[in-house]
């Protein structure tokens, strides 16, 4: 008996080329944050101040979201209160409908996909345009994220050509219009290429939109304004050309003030992506002249998970992705092995949130190195979290096959060789552990002699450098 | 509306019965954020390696409208508001936001610089925004006395004047050209809005 992630992950394994690219263009984003924290002296500072802030407001959340609603209010923004994602769906169909509108462009909202806004929407006939690039391929290809920052980073530039080829109705009079500006010969399949093409595609589908949808990074309780970080500018696209604009923002996504503003703008980029910033930061404070602007307020759940005295601090998540990106399992068993659609250390608890008989099949997916901990910008405990989990996996009826499973993981190990080189050049981490964690009774790898100590240079390493 | 009020009170109520502890607003007084020996300086290099911009030094008195010819000498349609450029598309003036998708080159007025990141406050002070983002290329222009250090003091400031939040509700910080990593991780610059970035800095 395995768990529907372990089953996915060795199937994933079984194409290393695959597995290795995947594995190293994240570890090269988790390196590129590491650069971005070691330029910064204020570093621990910063991320120290972050998850006291989203302490704060996360304690405080109802007074907060009062002071937002009436200061967005007095904006001129109206505010929605959505209780989980059927009165969400119904709110934003609502305002859609009330104005006519029969296409909307949206900005990527990893809510909207937890409320599944699309498939909602496209039911009663509104067709709903992606227009992050990577949320826009995967719409096309009718694929899943398997990233909450870069969804389509496993998806091969062939693929995505072949698909813009069938897809995309005047894809020859663009590709014309490229040879114009750009008369070298070029691979029908070249990033630059493709990335024109979308461009074009796309900025079709801004004029024609009858409204624009955005998440909100952030939400500002003291002014009102709601935050937008893209590289791309497509949320901006979205917003300044029609004239309706949606905003779909999570309740924990409230800040005080601009003050802490500058603490998460500061840290948002930096973790997710390795970038001192996102190229555009916007700050909507009310409708654009002749327009209209809606906020909705979206619970489903999260007012109870505050309740969670083990799990309320995944309520400080400020979806950065910055764990999946340092995370070992996720890094070689990629987004589709999980079966949450959030995937990755913070997938894992917000999953067993969401229902845990649904999702406990990704507690496996953790050797408990901690070092999402090391990299989250709020401090979430995420691998204390998963540890908690496995301990309550009895009360769910699903502690016999997981434990089993857990035991089985060193077959799983020796079986294969990626995941046993993996594992052995982590290990020396296990050492870092308290040895509560490591010697509990729910640690198979425990179960009856307490844990070995793993030397610092792991035997393969070593015998590499003789 | 009163469903839409008990969905609001219900949610509310939730989250106070659920909160346990409480945790006090730290201060951020004691945040000692990066600051450099010449903030220009740190501006201009991170302009150009960070936000993938052109950056151009003019003086106080330089002809605008030639500046803009030799940046983008190729310009077709010039779209501004600001006072001496000479445009042929005006946002304040447009029928509606999508005209501004004909622009070749927008000029806007940044408002303030921030060395650690390239980042530059654009507040709306035109009627339709799109100029800052359907327009091909961009020119920003940018006083150097209005280079802080870090978005700390970047954010104080618009928190503490109405002058960086002028006409309209919006406001956004733009550090560079659009841009994507999306296909492959391939860093390709003129995503979904301008495709490159100049600012001017007088
Ligand atoms: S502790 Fe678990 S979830 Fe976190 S990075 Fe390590 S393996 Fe991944
Ligand atoms: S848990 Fe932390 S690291 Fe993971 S996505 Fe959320 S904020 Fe980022």
């Amino acid at each position: 008996m395995s768990t529907q992630h372990s089953k996915a992950a060795a199937a994933y394994l079984r194409d290393e080329a695959v597995v290795t690219r995947h594995d190293q263009t994240f570890f090269a984003v988790r390196q590129k944050r590491d650069r971005m924290a070691q330029a910064l002296p204020e570093w621990e500072q910063l991320r120290e101040t972050a998850d006291q802030i989203k302490r704060h407001t996360a304690t405080h959340l109802a007074q907060y979201l009062e002071q937002f609603e009436a200061n967005a209010t007095r904006n001129g923004v109206h505010v929605h209160w959505a209780a989980d994602a059927a009165e969400y769906n119904s709110i934003v169909y609502d305002i859609l409908r009330s104005h006519d509108v029969k296409k909307v462009v949206k900005s990527k909202s990893m809510l909207t996909e937890e409320c599944h806004l699309n498939s909602s929407l496209e039911a009663k006939g509104i067709e709903v345009v992606e227009t992050d690039l990577g949320e826009r391929i995967l719409q096309m290809m009718q694929l899943a994220p398997s990233h909450i920052v870069m969804p389509a980073l496993h998806v091969h530039r062939e693929d995505i050509g072949d698909c813009f080829r069938s897809k995309i109705a005047d894809y020859d009079e663009i590709a014309k219009g490229y040879a114009a500006i750009s008369p070298e010969p070029h691979d029908e399949n070249d990033p630059t290429f493709l990335t024109y093409v979308a461009r074009m595609h796309l900025r079709r589908q801004f004029m024609e939109a009858g409204a624009g949808m955005t998440g909100a990074n952030f939400g500002v309780a003291a002014t009102g304004d709601v935050v937008v970080c893209t590289n791309e500018g497509n949320a901006d696209m979205s917003t300044s050309i029609p004239r309706l604009h949606i905003v779909s923002m999570g309740i924990e996504k409230l800040i005080p003030d601009l003050s802490s503003l500058a603490v998460f703008q500061r840290l948002l980029a930096r973790c997710g992506t390795g970038q001192e910033t996102t190229v555009y930061t916007s700050q909507f404070r009310g409708p654009r002249p002749g327009g209209e602007m809606h906020i909705i307020l979206v619970d489903n759940g999260r007012s109870e998970i505050l309740g969670n005295p083990e799990h309320w601090q995944t309520l400080k998540c400020m979806r950065c992705g910055a764990c999946m990106n340092t995370c070992p399992v996720y890094r070689r068993s990629a987004g589709y092995s999980y079966t949450y659609f959030i995937p990755g250390p913070i997938g894992i608890n917000l999953g067993m949130l969401r229902n845990p008989k649904t999702y406990s099949d990704n507690v496996s997916a953790c050797s408990l190195c901690c070092s999402c901990d090391n990299v989250c910008p709020v401090r979430v405990d995420l691998s204390s979290q998963v540890y908690r989990w496995r301990q309550q996996l009895d009360s769910l009826g699903r502690a016999d096959e997981m434990k089993k499973f857990m035991s089985g993981g060193m077959s799983l190990l020796f079986n294969h060789p990626l995941f046993y080189k993996l594992a052995l050049r982590l290990s020396p981490l296990v050492n870092w552990l308290p040895s509560s964690l490591l010697n509990s009774r729910f640690n198979p790898w425990a179960s009856g002699h307490k844990m070995m100590k793993f030397p610092k240079k792991s035997f393969h390493e070593l015998w590499k450098k003789l | 509306m009163e469903e839409t009020m008990s969905t609001k009170e219900a949610i509310l109520s939730r989250l106070r019965s659920n909160t346990r502890e409480t945790y006090d607003m730290p201060s951020l007084k004691a945040l000692h954020a990066i600051t450099y020996p010449d903030p220009v300086e740190e501006f201009k290099t991170k302009a150009q390696t960070v936000g993938g911009a052109r950056l151009l030094e003019a003086k106080k008195g330089d002809d605008l409208n030639a500046l803009i010819c030799q940046i983008y000498s190729d310009a077709g349609i010039i779209a501004s508001n600001l006072p001496g450029v000479e445009a042929q598309l005006n946002p304040d003036t447009v029928a509606q936001a999508q005209d501004l998708e004909t622009a070749d080159v927008g000029v806007i007025q940044g408002h303030i610089g921030v060395a650690e990141n390239a980042c530059v406050w654009i507040p709306q002070t035109m009627k339709e925004r799109a100029v800052c983002f359907a327009s091909q290329r961009l020119v920003i222009l940018l006083s150097k006395e209005n280079i802080v250090n870090n978005m700390h003091e970047a954010y104080a400031r618009i928190e503490q004047s109405d002058e960086y939040f002028c006409d309209y509700k919006f406001g956004t910080f733009i550090s560079g050209p659009s841009k994507t990593a999306d296909i492959e991780g391939a860093l390709v610059y003129g995503a979904q809005a301008a495709r490159a970035v100049t600012i001017v800095l007088f």
